[in-house]
Parts: C-alpha cells; sequence; structure tokens
C-alpha cells in the first residue's frame, strides 16, 4: 500500500523535530561539560605540581640528615603545562606553570641549601631544564656536603 | 539534464528560505543572549593551592576575595592586579592593607592566616550589576625569610555574577 504524502510529511517533521531536540540538548551540555572539565584540570595541574614539589622538598630533607653521601632517585610525572624549573638562593623551588588565564610560580621552599650542577647555575639562580618540561622523570637526590643537597636527573 | 538542473533549482530555492530563517532565528537568540549558555556555570574562584581562594563575592563597585597563604612562609604582597578580556578590561583599585613589616605599598601576610582582599572602584571591562563576569587577578609576592627576595607571581580567575 503506497502511502500518503501528507504522511510521508508527518514522518519528514518528525525526523527534523528528533533532530532539533538532540541539538538543543547536545549543544548546552557540551560546552557546559567544556568548561567543568576545563577548570577541573587547572585544578588537577595545580595538585600533581605541588605533589611533586613536596615530594623533592621532603626527601631532600630526609636525606640531607641521613648524612653527606646519602642519596636516592624519585620517579616523578611532570603535566603540560610546566614552563621552567629553577632553585632560587638554594632555598626556593620553582615551578612556572602556564594557565588560561596567565602565569603562576608555584614555590616550594626548603630549610635546607638545594644545588644542583654548577653548569647549570648562573649566580643565585639554577635551572632545572629538564625537569621543567612536561614527561615521566627521575629525579636523583644527593646529599653532596654537610651543607646542601644536589638535585640533578638520573 | 535540463530538468535535472531544474529540479536542483526548485530544492535550492525552495529550502534557501527555510536555511534563511534558521539563521536569522539563531542569530537573534545570540543577540539577545538565548544562547550563552556561561550563565549556566557554576560560580568558581581559581587560584593555586598556595593561596588558596575560600570566598568570594563581586558587587557593582568592588570585589572581595578571601585568599589563604598556604605557601608556608611568611610574604610581603608587591601589587595585586585586576583585569579581563574585554577592551578595555576592567579596573580596580587595592583598598589599603595594613603593610607590616613589609616596604610601603606592600602588605604583610603571615603563614596559614587568610586575608580579605578587596579591590574596590571597579569599572569598565563590560563588569556590569546582574551580568555574569569573569575577572583575572594576578598577585606579585616576595618571601621574607629569602635572602635576594625574589619576586613570583601567582594568577587566578574568578567567575560569578555581579550582584547588587
Amino acid at each position: 500500500m503506497e502511502k500518503s504524502p501528507l504522511s510521508k510529511g508527518q514522518s519528514s517533521l518528525e525526523y527534523l523535530l528528533i533532530v532539533a531536540l538532540t541539538f538543543v540538548l547536545v549543544v548546552p551540555s557540551s560546552y557546559l561539560f567544556y568548561n567543568y572539565s576545563r577548570d577541573s584540570s587547572q585544578e588537577l595541574v595545580d595538585a600533581q605540581i605541588t605533589n611533586i614539589g613536596r615530594t623533592i622538598i621532603n626527601s631532600a630533607e630526609s636525606l640531607f640528615y641521613s648524612g653527606q653521601g646519602s642519596k636516592t632517585t624519585l620517579e616523578v610525572n611532570v603535566p603540560d603545562n610546566v614552563a621552567s624549573s629553577v632553585i632560587i638562593d638554594g632555598k626556593e623551588l620553582v615551578f612556572n606553570v602556564t594557565t588560561p588565564f596567565g602565569t603562576s610560580e608555584i614555590v616550594f621552599f626548603s630549610s635546607i641549601n638545594l644545588t644542583t650542577d654548577g653548569a647549570n647555575c648562573n649566580g643565585n639562580i639554577c635551572s632545572l631544564a629538564w625537569l621543567g618540561s612536561p614527561g615521566f622523570k627521575k629525579v636523583k637526590l644527593e646529599t653532596v656536603s654537610l651543607e646542601s643537597v644536589r638535585i640533578t636527573t638520573a | 539534464m535540463h530538468k535535472k538542473s531544474q529540479v536542483a533549482l526548485e530544492f535550492l530555492t525552495t529550502y534557501a528560505w527555510a536555511f534563511v530563517a534558521i539563521s536569522v532565528t539563531i542569530a537573534a537568540l545570540y543577540y539577545f543572549g538565548a544562547l550563552d549558555f556561561s550563565r549556566y556555570l557554576p560560580q568558581s574562584c581559581i587560584f593555586p593551592s598556595q593561596l588558596k581562594c575560600l570566598d568570594f563575592s563581586m558587587n557593582p563597585s568592588e570585589i572581595r576575595i578571601n585568599l589563604l597563604n598556604n605557601i608556608g612562609e611568611n610574604i610581603c604582597i608587591k601589587s595585586i592586579q585586576v583585569t579581563n578580556d574585554a577592551t578595555p578590561p576592567v579596573s580596580c583599585t587595592l583598598q589599603p592593607i595594613p603593610q607590616g613589616s613589609c616596604q610601603s605599598s606592600e602588605f604583610y601576610w603571615a603563614q596559614s592566616t587568610e586575608k580579605d582582599i578587596v579591590l574596590a572602584s571597579c569599572s569598565g571591562g563590560a563588569y556590569l550589576s546582574n551580568q555574569r563576569a569573569e575577572v583575572k587577578i594576578s598577585l606579585r609576592y616576595y618571601a621574607i625569610n629569602t635572602p635576594s627576595k625574589p619576586v613570583h607571581l601567582v594568577s587566578g580567575k574568578i567567575n560569578g555574577k555581579v550582584t547588587s
């Protein structure tokens, strides 16, 4: 039996209404989900860097009080947003982080003197270029003197 | 061949009107803000956990933020700046805070304490009453106990409704 043109028109209209309703639901939901997840990912990056920084500082302080020659290796996963990492005055471990709303420096303070290979130091600033890029890293900590702990890559 | 092109032309002329009507409708919805879905997002205050944002409010004349010094050191705040993506950007004036042991034009912030920061006389940057606003806030500070006192930058963002 052949369908009437009116019946065909109704099918088309129903199809269009379903597609339109789907768009009305999907487009705003996607937008809201995208924005919400973007903010959440910033908090996640912050938590990752805080974890890395605290682990390095705590391990360095433990090694320092264990005495000269003591060493350990940490495995850390640096998130994408880290642009650079430096030690300032042997006291501050600084991570430069880029975010959608600007650059932030996340700073960890050490009660002991931190250092790295002499070639990477200029005045009171020592660069940890290998730690200031994203990816999986091995961080070697070693008590090199009665005064300081050296941070290098393993 | 001639008949085929006639069918194609008739198809286009029939549905071009529908296309124009849909485009005009979407443009009108966009113009009147019906497609601005950001107003359905929850209000947020995002700062690094070292300067944790505890609370905030946005009024037509001022922005208030309550931050916690989680850095683990006593610091001096050198400057606080507010901006957003509008042209010209929003502009506010930092209300004076007791400077403590810091130099003039700076203020002292002890570790593990909260600070109410008030940015008054806000203007420009589409910062309007009963509208959704997003502002970026950057703070410059240094730790008192670090010998060379290097200045560090912390950036955060507030997204909320300006309530009168």
